[in-house]
Formats: structure tokens, C-alpha cells, sequence
């Protein structure tokens, strides 16, 4: 009769421990998730390159490492050349298919960027008009 | 006499402790009831924090505005001498003015076209001779004039955020040594991309 009741017990705080676990690990996963996701990650590398080339000066070569945002962009079919696009004096950083964030610079350079592994590299130029 | 005694003392000691086994039993599944709910109501709590965070947008127009002045301050004074190419020494005159400010400081103020209508900066400079900080000696402005009266709104927390001004001052000196105040103000608006 003891032995029986014990066993009751022991179920129950198993099953009441692994939905606890079950619900922390949903949680973490969430967390992670929500952390490493694609509008996040566009908003803040456009924003984070756009000050990037606001403070840079001509003739620098800036190497970002960009490697979250290529594992993000593969896995959501965008090639690692189509990640940066800068035009004018907008940077524009799209890391899924229908994304895409633009953010707008003040240095007036003419700044080019490509990829290199997983970094990206970032040349800045005086414009040419100039 | 003594039998009944001892039976209805028996009954005594029987019933209570089933009846406590009972509520324990039954308070322990109330209770897991409510860690439940309590759980739920904390996961509740941590998705709308998240969600709240995430979907936000990052305010980089501070860091933004700074950098600007540190780009004016380059432009016009270069290790603590003002520019040549900008201050005739012989004449005391300035030679930067409206049309060339944007072009010779390197400044572009073309935003996104959402806000193609209405330019996002304004640039203020002052420049003070030593000791007579009342009246600038040269001044120039560039970009949109109306966001300079939101900067003393800045200390109400409702328009707080409207735009972000950021004044600094240092000092420079001409070839004769002569030194200057300069006084540079950088408002940056972008409230779209920057609040939410």
C-alpha cells in the first residue's frame, strides 16, 4: 500500500517537472528567437553601418563581421551580395525575402559594399563630382 | 464502558487523519491548478515584454547627432587651428557660406523618401571671438529651422522624443593665436524610423 503510494507521488512530480521544463525551454526558445530575427537583425545592421559610414572618412576599408546576418539571409533564400545595398546616401540591409530596412546617412561619400566570407567589407570614397 | 470509549476514541483519531489525507491530496491539485495559471500569466508577461522590445525601434539619433558635431567640429578646426580654407586671417571673415557650407563640410541631407517633403537635420554653428560670448562673429545654419524650437521641449516627457539635440562647444585658435569660441548645434528628427 506504501509502495503503491510513493510511486503516485514520484509520477506526479515527474510529469509536474518536465512541464516545467517543457515551458522553460519554450520560453528560452522563444527568447532566442525573437532576439535573432530577420527585422531585428535588418533594423539594427542598417542603422549600425549607416553610423558606420557617418563617422568614416574617405579612403577607409571597414570589415563588419556580418556572420548572424548571412546564417539569417541563407536560411531565408537571400544571397550573401543582396544583403547591403547602399544607394544615394541610404543603406538598405534585407535579410528575407519580402524585408528589407533602409536607413539614411549625412556623410556625403560615395560608399561601396560586397562580401567577403563572412564579413562585409565596406569601401569609402570621396564622390567623384567632388 | 471502557470498550465504547476506546471505539469512539478510535473514530476520533480515524477520521481526522483521512480527512487531512484527503485535503492535502485535493489542496496539492488546487495548488498545481494555480502554478499553472501562474506560469501562464508570467509566460504572458515575458512574450508582451519581448514582443514590446523587439518590435520597438533602436533610438541611434543621439549617437547620430554626436557624430555630426564631431564631423563639423573636423571640418571647420583641424589640431585646434581653424580651417585656412575657411577663416581669412587678413580680412577676419569667414569664407564658408550658405551655398558652400553643405558641399566643402562633406554633408549630405537627403533622407529616405518618406520624408522627401520635409528635410530631418539642422546644423547650427556659432562662432564667438574669446571672452565675448553675447554676440557670434560668424553664423551659419543648414536644414530644416523648425525642429530648434522642439530642442526646449526636450525636457517634457511627452515631446521628449520628437527630436534629438545635442549643442557643444569648443575652442580654436587662428594663426596669430587669436582664440574662438565654437558653438555647434546638430538636431536630428527621423522620429519614424527611431520611436515607436
Amino acid at each position: 500500500m506504501l509502495m503503491k503510494k510513493r510511486g503516485v507521488l514520484l509520477v506526479e512530480n515527474i510529469i509536474f517537472i518536465v512541464l516545467n521544463i517543457v515551458f522553460l525551454t519554450i520560453l528560452i526558445l522563444f527568447l532566442f528567437k525573437q532576439g535573432s530575427g530577420a527585422v531585428v537583425l535588418e533594423q539594427s545592421y542598417a542603422k549600425n553601418i549607416a553610423l558606420l559610414i557617418d563617422s568614416a572618412k574617405p579612403i577607409m576599408e571597414i570589415h563588419l563581421n556580418m556572420e548572424q546576418a548571412i546564417k539569417v539571409a541563407k536560411k531565408n533564400n537571400v544571397e550573401p551580395d543582396e544583403i547591403i545595398k547602399i544607394r544615394d546616401n541610404e543603406v538598405i540591409v534585407k535579410l528575407s525575402e519580402k524585408g528589407g530596412y533602409s536607413y539614411s546617412f549625412f556623410n556625403n561619400v560615395d560608399a561601396t559594399a560586397y562580401p567577403k566570407d563572412e564579413f562585409y567589407v565596406f569601401i569609402i570614397n570621396e564622390k567623384e563630382n567632388e | 464502558m471502557k470498550k465504547k470509549m476506546n471505539k469512539s476514541k478510535s473514530k476520533i483519531s480515524i477520521y481526522p487523519n483521512r480527512r487531512c489525507h484527503l485535503n492535502k491530496k485535493g489542496a496539492e491539485q488546487i495548488l498545481a491548478v494555480y502554478w499553472f495559471l501562474i506560469l501562464i500569466l508570467i509566460a504572458g508577461g515575458i512574450f508582451a515584454m519581448v514582443y514590446v522590445f523587439y518590435h520597438g525601434s533602436y533610438d541611434v539619433r543621439d549617437v547620430e547627432a554626436n557624430i555630426m558635431i564631431n564631423k563639423l567640429a573636423d571640418c571647420l578646426s583641424e589640431g585646434g587651428y581653424l580651417r585656412e580654407e575657411f577663416f581669412n586671417i587678413t580680412n577676419e571673415t569667414f569664407l564658408l557660406n550658405k551655398n558652400n557650407f553643405l558641399e566643402m563640410c562633406h554633408l549630405n541631407f537627403n533622407v529616405e523618401e518618406k520624408w522627401e517633403d520635409e528635410e530631418q537635420y539642422y546644423v547650427e554653428i556659432n562662432i564667438y571671438n574669446f571672452g565675448e560670448i553675447n554676440k557670434p562673429i560668424f553664423e551659419i545654419s543648414e536644414g530644416n529651422k523648425n525642429w530648434e524650437g522642439f530642442c526646449e521641449l526636450q525636457d517634457d516627457k511627452e515631446y521628449e522624443k520628437l527630436v534629438k539635440c545635442v549643442r557643444k562647444r569648443f575652442y580654436s585658435l587662428d594663426e596669430e593665436k587669436n582664440q574662438y569660441l565654437i558653438e555647434v548645434l546638430s538636431i536630428i528628427r527621423k522620429t519614424e524610423k527611431n520611436v515607436k
